[in-house]
């Protein structure tokens, strides 16, 4: 119980760092964009004509952007531990409320993306391992080119063979279930292609070791082999691999949701920076932060149940 | 019962490309009896196993001909051979602390043989392997990971798992090396039990007291032939061949004994070291002094905390009290050790002469010095080439010296350095290491379960731990 508690926290400490840099660093980049902020959110408010020197300094006024900047700072930073994330600038609208609505978009496309790679990736990557020779040959290349293709590629390729070319799938949008396929599509092909890369060198590596051979030669038959000792032991680098993939899941879901106009959290990131629009960008980028860290976390625990050597000491 | 013997071999050559690893054996074991296979490090014995089992590696190639209980084998493919696994062969690997899966406890890697190879079922299956480990006295470790087992421990899994199915053939590689004469005459007990039951055992190791335990037939190996067999007690008594009177002679207790130690400035002190592993104390109070040039011994029983010890005095695990001081203006790596399993020293997948030339490049060493150490401990230099899966194991044990010994250490914790040996060989290898604590003033702590050994190389009583 020992290592379970000691990670759990070690996640928390990790979630109120990024909370604190997301806060500090938000606020930094809207200072520093150029331009005057006050203008931006008038005209992202009522529109770009209407927006006339009046009106900025009526927002100005409104939400206090003519205090000194460490009294703003400190005014965010009370915010956030207080989990008042304020009202969005463009909006008005409550922002805690909006992401709400967006969290359970992006957390239902980033783990349908996660279990479609999975289900793909793992079993190729241990088929190729097993049987070597050319589906070993052709997976290497195929992952290989899928992972230095950028998502946003994946995804425009998907759409206009699919959406356009074929008039199978709709393009964009998020209201029934034929829209899910090609955005969690899009992420998970290159997920997929890292874990077949992971899966098959951690098998590859547990099924010539002087274990695997010891459970050959006590007579287990192979089949038990494999369920027994070589997919647990093959599962430690693949799930604490995960834990990479996680980082590329985050940026993928920024530009999936963007492309596809996912009304996500990372296509309301992308909007809350165009418009300057500080504490909903904030609330997104925590939020885009916190999912992080919350799935870290779960991969942990994956770890420590498959292998149980770290549980104590 | 037929009159075929369990075992018989006819012609069995082993090769590797061109060279011959294992050249014409004829073998014959009845069921009931004991074949002892004896013989230099690195002559084919256990290819010779693997031969008979069916589990070569990829590249060597075996011809001959094997039957078990009459029946023809060698000809069958892989696939009818592996049905022979564990039913009929049992093959107990020569390391077993790398052949137990590390992620699953003690008890379901022998009940799993039990359910699947043997076909109990599953409840049955517990039963059986709860039974196994109390006879081998590991009860308390039944729910351990394989990597909280000491060498000696894993060892007995390992046989418990092997016998599961109790086929009516158990070839055992080495099964005592490293165990105390407690464990090597437990192990020597259930070997005899097993040929009671009516079995065959072939029983490949270096120990002539294991041979002479358990008598029967002998065969001594050295360079791929086998040079002599008979009557294990007349042969290990009245040896003809030169190699088997130079293999028995070398025996520790016939080794001229040591005088005492004297003078040297003290290289490592250890004052009053405590230590624990989890909640269990291994060791209290203990202290340790060596001087340079100096040899002390370590003993004690297997899974006592020897291996523990070094750990602490090298600074590898804070010991819970007492403190060790080392020698002012000594480089911290001059402290070194060689592992009691020469298998986990080794990266898996490069070869041994880049294992060897990092460590002569990181410290300025010479080559030529590391291929004159390699000469004394009669390692051939082309095995450099290949990766420590494709040398023998007592190979393997004399590169991990050679490699410890190129940074001229000043200190060598010693843990079972020869236990894959043959006796010839252990003492050159022994020899090498006295000379060197002479002219280099290499002070050695020597972990060994071999009290002849023990009093041959050193005349301080030696350290008990556990
Ligand atoms: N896969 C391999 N390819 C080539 N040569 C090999 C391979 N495996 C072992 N050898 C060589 O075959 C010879 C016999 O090896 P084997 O393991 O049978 O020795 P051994 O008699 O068991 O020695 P030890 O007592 O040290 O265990 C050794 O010289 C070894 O280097
Ligand atoms: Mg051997």
């Amino acid at each position: 119980m020992g290592a379970l508690i000691r990670a759990l926290a070690a996640r928390l400490v990790q979630a109120a760092l990024v909370a604190l840099l997301v806060g500090v660093a938000c606020f930094a980049i809207v200072e520093l964009l150029p331009g005057d902020q006050a203008y931006r959110v008038a005209s992202a408010r009522y529109g770009e004509d209407m927006a006339s020197g009046k009106a900025a300094e009526a927002v100005r006024a409104e939400l206090g952007l003519d205090r000194p900047w460490p009294i703003r700072l400190a005014a965010w930073l009370g915010g956030i531990a207080t989990f008042d994330l304020g009202v969005s600038l463009v909006s008005g609208e409550n922002v805690a409320v909006e992401l709400g609505h967006q969290f359970g978009a992006t957390l239902g496309l980033s783990l349908l993306a996660l279990a479609l790679s999975a289900a793909v990736g793992i079993p190729l990557g241990i088929a190729m391992a097993l049987r070597g020779g050319a589906l070993d040959a052709g997976g290497l290349v195929v992952a290989a080119a899928l992972r230095a293709t950028p998502a946003y590629l994946i995804g425009l390729g998907l759409m206009l063979l699919i959406a356009v070319q074929w008039g199978l799938l709709p393009a964009a949008g998020y209201d029934n279930a034929a829209a899910w396929p090609l955005p969690a599509a899009t992420l998970a092909l290159g997920l997929a292609a890292m874990s077949m890369r992971v899966t098959r060198d951690a098998a590859a590596r547990v099924l010539a070791r002087a274990d695997t051979h010891f459970a050959r030669t006590k007579g287990l038959p192979e089949s038990a082999v494999l369920r027994r000792h070589v997919l647990r032991n093959a599962g430690v680098p693949v799930v604490a691999y995960l834990g990479v993939q996680l980082v590329w899941l985050v940026e993928g879901v920024v530009v999936v949701e963007s492309l596809f106009s996912w009304p996500g959290i990372g296509h309301a990131l992308i909007h809350a920076v165009i418009a300057r629009d500080v504490p909903m960008l904030q609330g997104t980028a925590l939020t885009m932060g916190l999912l992080f860290v919350a799935l870290n976390a779960a991969v942990d625990l994956l770890c420590l149940a498959i292998d149980p050597r770290g549980r104590r000491a | 019962m037929s009159a075929a013997p369990m075992l018989a071999v006819k012609g069995l050559s082993v090769h590797a490309g061109g060279k011959a690893l294992v050249r014409d054996v004829d073998l014959r074991v009845a069921a009931g009896e004991c074949l002892v296979v004896m013989g230099e490090s690195g002559s084919g014995k256990s290819l010779l196993a693997h031969a008979i089992m069916g589990d070569l590696a990829p590249g060597l190639v075996a011809r001959g001909e094997v039957s078990v209980a009459g029946e023809r084998i060698d000809a069958l493919t892989q696939d009818e051979r592996r049905a022979f696994w564990g039913k009929r062969i049992a093959l107990l690997p020569q390391e077993p602390w790398l052949s137990l899966d590390p992620l699953m406890r003690v008890e379901s890697q022998i009940a799993e043989t039990h359910a699947l190879v043997a076909g109990r079922d599953w409840a049955n299956a517990k039963a059986c392997a709860a039974k196994d480990l109390g006879r081998l006295g590991l009860s308390a470790s039944a729910r351990q990971l394989p990597f909280r087992l000491s060498g000696g421990m894993a060892q007995r899994v390992a046989i418990a798992a092997t016998m599961a199915a109790e086929a009516g053939l158990l070839i055992a590689d080495e099964p005592t090396k490293g165990l105390d004469a407690d464990a090597c005459a437990g192990v020597a007990a259930s070997l005899r039990a097993q040929m009671e039951h009516g079995r065959a055992v072939v029983v490949v190791t270096h120990d002539i007291g294991l041979a002479r335990a358990l008598g029967g037939r002998i065969a001594v190996m050295r360079n791929a032939d086998m040079v002599e067999t008979g009557d294990t007690r007349d042969v290990l008594s009245a040896p003809r061949h030169d190699y088997t009177k130079m293999f028995v002679a070398a025996d520790p207790a016939k080794w001229p004994r040591p005088v005492a130690h004297t003078g040297g400035a003290p290289v490592l002190r250890g004052e009053s070291l405590s230590a624990a592993r989890g909640a269990k104390t291994l060791f209290e109070a203990v202290d340790v002094t060596l001087a340079r040039g100096e040899i002390a011994c370590v003993q004690g029983p297997s899974g006592g905390g020897k291996t523990t010890l070094g750990a602490v005095l090298l600074g590898l695990l804070p010991p819970q009290r007492g403190v060790v001081r080392r020698a002012d203006g000594v480089e911290a790596w001059r402290y070194q050790k060689l592992y009691q399993d020469p298998v986990a020293a080794f990266a898996p997948y490069s070869s041994l002469r880049m294992a060897l030339d990092d460590v002569v490049r990181l410290h300025g060493g010479e080559w030529a010095a590391v291929e004159a150490i390699l000469a004394r401990l009669s390692v051939p230099l082309d095995l450099l080439d290949r990766p420590p899966s494709q040398v023998s194991g007592g190979e393997l044990q004399r590169v991990a010296i050679a490699r410890a010994l190129i940074v001229d250490p000043v200190f060598l914790f010693a843990d079972e350095p020869t236990s894959r040996l043959d006796p010839p060989i252990q003492r050159a290898t022994m020899e090498l290491l006295r000379e060197l604590a002479g002219e280099r003033g290499l002070a050695m702590l020597l972990v060994t379960h071999d009290p002849d050994l023990a009093a041959a190389m050193s005349a301080r009583d030696p350290i008990r731990i556990g």
